[in-house]
């Protein structure tokens, strides 16, 4: 049982007074944060890198702080689905489907519940799968050498865009554009100058972190004066809790299967927060048949997802985690600040970072319990902070992230560039072109041309050991079914869960 | 349904991939003798992917977005203006002006009322300045407010 002991020292790190006070901000400012309209979690983790990089916490509160948030985010997105039918980000979208007409039942408070005990199942659920899978899976990934990197890092590029996204093509396009961004700078293996221009600024490269706060952060902004959203919506009351332990119960067994497979949607490549609700309430939805009533706001409609993208959260961690490769959006902003702490995410983590992944799973476990408490009594705050409108909020998050970005190097070229890549990513996100990859890009780039350096000089330049060995050819092959199933399944999947979300609205 | 916006964008990293591939060749062979993988290794297979999938989408393009006209496309290149000022301003007026201005004329493009917007702006300037300078000992910018 080393694990358990592994376990044991990362609540001893997690449980300092500071690090718990850290992870109670942490899960606060992100319920804050995923409940904050036009603040999805990825946007608001990104935000809070360059503040806890320039508090200069030690890399395990930094992390503990980040982790935190970003389980809070999860818990604050479901707050707009349930009473606006907006889902904050895209996994809560399922939750809309029962939660809405649940609060328009009158039974806002009961569906906010539920879905935070539903929210606590999965992610406990999700955390527990990561403590048992994560030490396997890095043991395993000794075994990698650098052309089985190399193969993984293409493959976490071609699954990066999910069975359900759109067109695979912008993603590949996404992900080149931001490893060549990452080539930017002093190569380091041989000291050339690439892309400098002479400009000094650029020899040490672009900092993915002020790329991270404009693409997302200055985007958002952005695209909130073009939709004119600033006023703020109206909100559906909130009135007084009635659950009954009976009514707990009753969605338990909803809530495990929907964590469970959550969890399994989270870990694989290419699925996801949004497929694992998505599977967790179909399922759910079949299994029980004319039972349940589904769409007229079900309690059980409001679980399963919850559960689902919860699970999924955490099981997004054990690629982050284990193989230093990023399966979502949020996890790819967690390894840009791993990054930026000098830590090399990978298997390697596990032994030479102990107490930094341990804290961190034990942060993940005491995030999700501090969650439970404080969203059951201060649903009330959550609520109200729900109602800020935009049009004040954005231009704070917009002077926040001008503040991160400058106290990290004191300097207002990064400022510029900072506005620059918001602009680009405004364009972009218009152009329906994905935002994650060109982040994961900027991170593994460096990493994929190191190993890819590796491999020649072992194999001495001959390019046949990139596939040369069997683990190898499968990771090829399962990056190559990542681009090609999206054109084969994709429409299909996608169909499918906008009929759902059809289906739902018509009997709404 | 037009289809102009990724024809574009196709275009324009086509020829991005193109110049990118092709100052990557223009480098001098690091000292040391020439390795299986030199710096431009890397760059020009990226460049190679690059305009292959830029030539897809010139071919095969997703059908267009609503782009903004007129006022709302006003509004954003006003936008723009005030984060490139901001960005500006920051160090030469001080943190606690350039803010108030930044954060106010934003908040009232965004629909607020003047006022409003301004004393927002001044509020939140103010204590972020003295959360960052006194609380957590970072230094702000305190331009023209400097006095020592």
């Amino acid at each position: 049982m080393e694990t358990l002991q592994f376990l044991m020292e990362g609540f001893a790190v997690a449980l300092t007074p500071t690090n718990l006070l850290l992870a109670l901000c942490g899960a606060f400012l992100g319920t804050l944060i995923g409940a904050l309209p036009g603040l999805g979690p990825a946007n608001g983790v990104a935000i809070l890198i360059p503040l806890a990089f320039t508090l200069g916490l030690p890399p395990e509160s930094a992390m503990i702080l980040l982790t935190s948030v970003y389980a809070g985010a999860m818990y604050g997105g479901r707050i707009s689905s349930i009473l606006l039918n907006i889902p904050g980000d895209e996994p809560a979208m399922m939750t809309c489907l029962d939660g809405y007409p649940m609060a328009k039942n009158g039974k806002a408070a009961e569906a906010l519940a539920v879905s935070a005990i539903a929210s606590f199942i999965g992610g406990l659920i999700g955390t527990i799968g990561l403590i048992l899978l994560a030490p396997i899976l890095a043991r395993f990934a000794l075994t990698f050498g650098p052309a089985e990197y190399f193969a993984l890092f293409v493959l976490a590029f071609a699954t990066l865009g999910g069975i359900t996204g759109k067109n695979p093509m912008k993603t590949v396009v996404a992900a080149t554009l931001g490893i060549m961004i990452s080539t930017v700078g002093i190569d380091i293996s041989t000291g050339t100058q690439r892309y400098t221009f002479g400009v000094l600024e650029l020899y040490e490269g672009i900092d993915f972190i002020l790329a991270i706060v404009g693409l997302f952060a200055i985007s958002e902004l952005l695209l909130f004066i073009e939709e004119r959203a600033g006023k703020g919506r109206a909100l559906i009351q909130v009135g007084k809790l009635k659950l009954s332990m009976k009514d707990i119960y009753s969605i338990l067994p909803t809530t495990f299967r929907g964590g469970i497979l959550g969890f399994v949607a989270g870990v694989l490549p290419g699925a996801g927060a949004s497929l694992g609700s998505f599977i967790a309430y179909t399922l759910e939805k079949k299994a029980l048949g004319k039972k349940g009533r589904f769409g007229e706001g079900d309690m059980r409609g409001v679980a399963a997802p919850e559960a689902g993208n919860n699970g999924a959260s955490s099981g997004a961690l054990v690629p982050m985690l284990t193989l230093g490769v990023p399966g979502s959006g949020t996890t790819a902003v967690l390894l840009a600040m791993l990054i930026s702490l000098n830590i090399t995410p990978g298997p390697l983590m596990f032994t030479q970072n102990a107490d930094i992944v341990w804290g961190v799973i034990a942060a993940l476990l005491i995030g999700n319990l501090l969650l439970l408490v404080l969203n059951i009594p201060m649903i009330g705050v959550f609520v109200k902070v729900l109602s800020v409108p935009p049009m004040y909020l954005l231009p704070m998050v917009t002077m926040i992230a001008f503040v991160g970005i400058y106290s990290i190097s004191h300097s207002t070229f990064d400022l510029y560039f900072m506005v620059a890549f918001g602009v680009a990513g405004y364009i972009l996100r218009k152009l329906e072109m994905p935002l994650v990859p060109i982040i994961l890009g900027m991170l593994l780039g460096p990493e994929m041309e190191k190993n890819l350096g590796h491999a020649m000089i072992i194999s001495d330049g001959n390019w046949g050991i990139l596939w040369g060995t069997p683990l190898a050819v499968g990771l090829w092959l399962v990056a190559g079914l990542g681009l090609i199933l999206p054109y084969l399944i994709g429409p299909i999947l996608r169909h499918r869960m906008r009929n759902a979300i059809k289906e739902d609205a018509v009997s709404d | 349904m037009t289809s102009l916006g990724d024809r574009i964008l196709g275009l324009a990293l086509f020829v991005l991939a193109v110049t990118y591939g092709w100052v990557a060749q223009q480098w001098p062979p690091p000292f040391g003798g020439h390795e299986a993988v030199g710096p431009e290794t890397f760059p020009t297979i990226l460049a190679v992917i690059l305009a292959g999938s830029s030539l897809y989408l010139m071919f095969k393009p997703d059908p267009d977005a609503n782009w903004p006209v007129g006022r709302t496309a006003g509004e954003l290149v006003a936008a723009m203006v005030i984060l490139v000022l901001y960005a500006f301003v920051l160090e030469r007026l001080g943190f606690v002006i350039a803010t108030t201005l930044a954060v106010g004329s934003l908040c009232w493009r965004m629909g607020a009322k003047p006022k409003m917007a301004f004393l927002i702006g001044l509020i939140s300037a103010v204590s972020v300045f003295l959360l960052f300078n006194n609380l957590l000992e970072l230094s702000l910018p305190g331009g023209l407010l400097e006095f020592d």
